[in-house]
């Protein structure tokens, strides 16, 4: 009897396979990979793909000649620009347009140069992402050099309302007329079924890499812009509200416990982003700004943290700078307590 | 001449019915009568598509889910090979797969008013078991003593349901092919809840006596309603539940 059912589910199994269709051509129009001479980097390349935007950070002598990027495209795409071709930042064409194999799709990524002109920020310019309603600062100037895990969490089923985002601009400023605020929320239905109970509001100098949000997060949040020269002191403005209940990774609240903020900046050198595995013990380190006390602020509180340098920097050397600041301290490990509120106002690193 | 054939096959007819009607009359002293059964068995088969959509590329594998079924089932004789029968069983129908998929386009939506929609390349396992109450309705046909045929539809009823499981090893694209491309390691899913309350079907088979009272029995059950709701969006095709009972019947 048992034999017979063994052949019953053989001969089942065994039809499934043989209904096998032909696979679908493949309808995927990515950018995988942009190549250019790490020479005329500043900073590696970044492939933003929630945005379709590539982000070059360029020495001033690879922006005045233009590059010659080598691509790598999803299976069987085609691409205009070709890989190799030539693109120069004064003649305006600034986007590729890919064409999947399956012919159906195509994919246009602008390029973006980004550098970042000031150490200062006030927050006062914010953008709302198209598609999912999440808010970014942006400069002075327009570039875009912050990040946070806003984009990661817009892939996790929240309202297409800024304020469910963790990071957000508030009236509540101390100059200007905007902040940055950030708020620990809990996690979604959706993001429970990758493990994740809670989000931590969060914001950093640097690029949030999508593609490893879920898989291995801690590596999703890179950090750092290029940077150049010796810096002396990390400054700012912050309130700082611990959410009432604390509760670990499984979402278990932890009594007696008290959550803490976290804002530092790190400078380091070499031109790949370092991200939450290794920020706080790369041997690329070579100073560091923490905010000495996390806990709570009820009025605004001026920060002034002396940068603590290893060594001296090289005028030739290539510089990262990452600042990075968290209402929830351990909220890379998905630990917090939900309602820790941070507000950030007028940033500045101060050089020699 | 057309007149002449209709006239001789009418004949024909007549007295081939008389005849047989007079045999039945003859070999048996045949009384309507009512008959009961106690049926238990073994669901095997699957909660599948009508046919696997190009987005499916590999069975990994596939067993079925401990699936009992157990009934009783009330048949009348009507005519010594002629009858109809009305069941009521407790259905488990369950099965698991370990497949491969491409470009696999899900839309989910969660209790929470969240919602993805994107496309998923990678691994998945599936586990399905729902449990029904069933009531199914045949005519039956007796050819002999030894065997007894069966075939009809089924009404059932959800009153338990699982449907979940995992995908790993892959990547799903926000809002399809050219979206953003957020690698999974492992994800689980949920879909119980989404199954329909209600599943209509055909269904049909054999009973053959074996002792004198037990019987062997095999019947397929074929769902005509998709498991899942129109505006459910996780899979983008139909599953129906196709199952095969293997058991046996013992008269009481």
């Amino acid at each position: 009897m048992r034999l017979r059912k063994l052949c019953y589910v053989a001969v089942l199994a065994g039809s499934l396979q043989a209904c096998i269709k032909d696979a679908p051509m493949n309808p995927e129009a990515d950018i995988e990979t942009f190549t250019i001479d790490k020479s005329q980097l500043t900073s590696d390349v970044f492939i933003d793909q929630a945005n379709s935007t590539i982000r070059l950070y360029l020495t001033p002598e690879a922006y005045a000649t233009g590059i010659a990027p080598r691509l790598s495209l999803s299976t069987g795409a085609t691409v205009t620009p070709a890989s190799g071709d030539s693109i120069h930042f004064d003649t305006g064409i600034r986007q590729y347009v890919v064409t999947s194999a399956s012919g159906l799709n195509k994919k246009t990524y602008k390029v973006e140069v980004v550098n970042v002109g000031y150490w200062k920020w006030d927050f006062e310019k914010w953008m709302i992402n198209d598609d999912f309603k999440y808010q970014y600062p942006i400069d002075e100037d327009s570039a875009v050099t912050w990040s946070s895990g806003n984009p990661g969490i817009a892939y996790s089923g929240v309202d297409e309302d800024p304020m469910a985002y963790p990071l957000r601009a508030t009236t509540d400023a101390y100059h200007g007329k905007y902040a940055a605020e950030m708020v620990t929320r809990e996690g979604t239905v959706l993001s429970g079924w990758v493990g994740i109970k809670l989000f931590a509001g969060s914001m950093f100098l640097g690029v949030f890499n999508i593609e490893n949000a879920f898989a291995k997060p801690l590596e999703a949040t890179e950090f750092g812009q290029p940077y150049k020269g010796q810096p002396l002191r990390f400054t700012g403005h912050y309130k700082y509200k611990p959410g009432a209940q604390y509760q670990d990774k499984a979402g278990n609240i932890i009594p007696g416990m008290i959550d803490s903020c976290a804002v530092y900046a790190v400078l380091y050198t070499g031109t790949t982003r370092l991200n939450a595995t290794n920020i706080h013990n790369s041997d690329r380190i070579v100073g560091t700004a923490y905010l000495p006390d996390g806990s709570a602020r009820e009025n605004w509180t001026r920060f002034d943290i002396p940068f603590q340098m290893k060594r001296k920097v090289d005028n030739n050397e290539k510089l990262m700078m990452a600042i990075v600041a968290s209402s929830s301290k351990d909220g890379d490990n998905y630990k917090g307590a939900i309602g820790s509120r941070l507000v950030l106002d007028s940033l500045e690193i101060i050089h020699e | 001449m057309n007149i002449k054939m209709k006239g001789l096959l009418a004949g024909l007819l007549l007295a081939a019915g008389q005849l047989s009607a007079q045999q039945t009359y003859k070999t048996s002293d045949f009384k309507p009568h009512l008959e009961h059964r106690i049926v238990a068995g073994f669901n095997f088969g699957a909660t599948a598509p009508a046919g696997l959509p190009n987005t499916i590329r590999k069975i990994n594998s596939y067993w079925p889910e401990f699936s009992p079924s157990l009934g009783y089932e009330l048949a009348y004789r009507i005519t010594p090979k002629w009858g109809a029968a009305l069941g009521v069983k407790l259905d488990y129908k369950g099965m698991s797969t370990k497949d491969e998929v491409l470009y696999f386009p899900t839309i989910i939506t969660t209790d929470d008013g969240g919602t993805f929609a994107g496309d998923f390349s990678g691994k998945n396992k599936t586990t399905v078991r729902n449990a029904y109450v069933v009531f199914p309705l045949s005519a039956t046909f007796a050819p002999n003593n030894k065997w007894r045929f069966n075939l009809g539809g089924y009404a059932a009823w959800l009153f338990s349901s699982n449907f979940y499981g995992s995908v790993s090893d892959g990547y799903i694209r926000n809002g399809g092919p050219t979206g953003g491309k957020v690698i999974i390691d492992h994800a689980t899913f949920d879909f119980g809840t989404d199954v329909r309350k209600f599943d209509i079907g055909l269904q049909g088979g054999a009973l053959r006596k074996v002792g004198n009272k037990l019987e062997v029995m095999g019947n397929l059950n074929w769902g005509l309603r998709p498991v899942f709701a129109n505006d459910f969006k996780g899979l983008d095709f139909p599953l129906y539940n196709i199952y095969l009972t293997l058991g046996v019947a013992y008269k009481i």
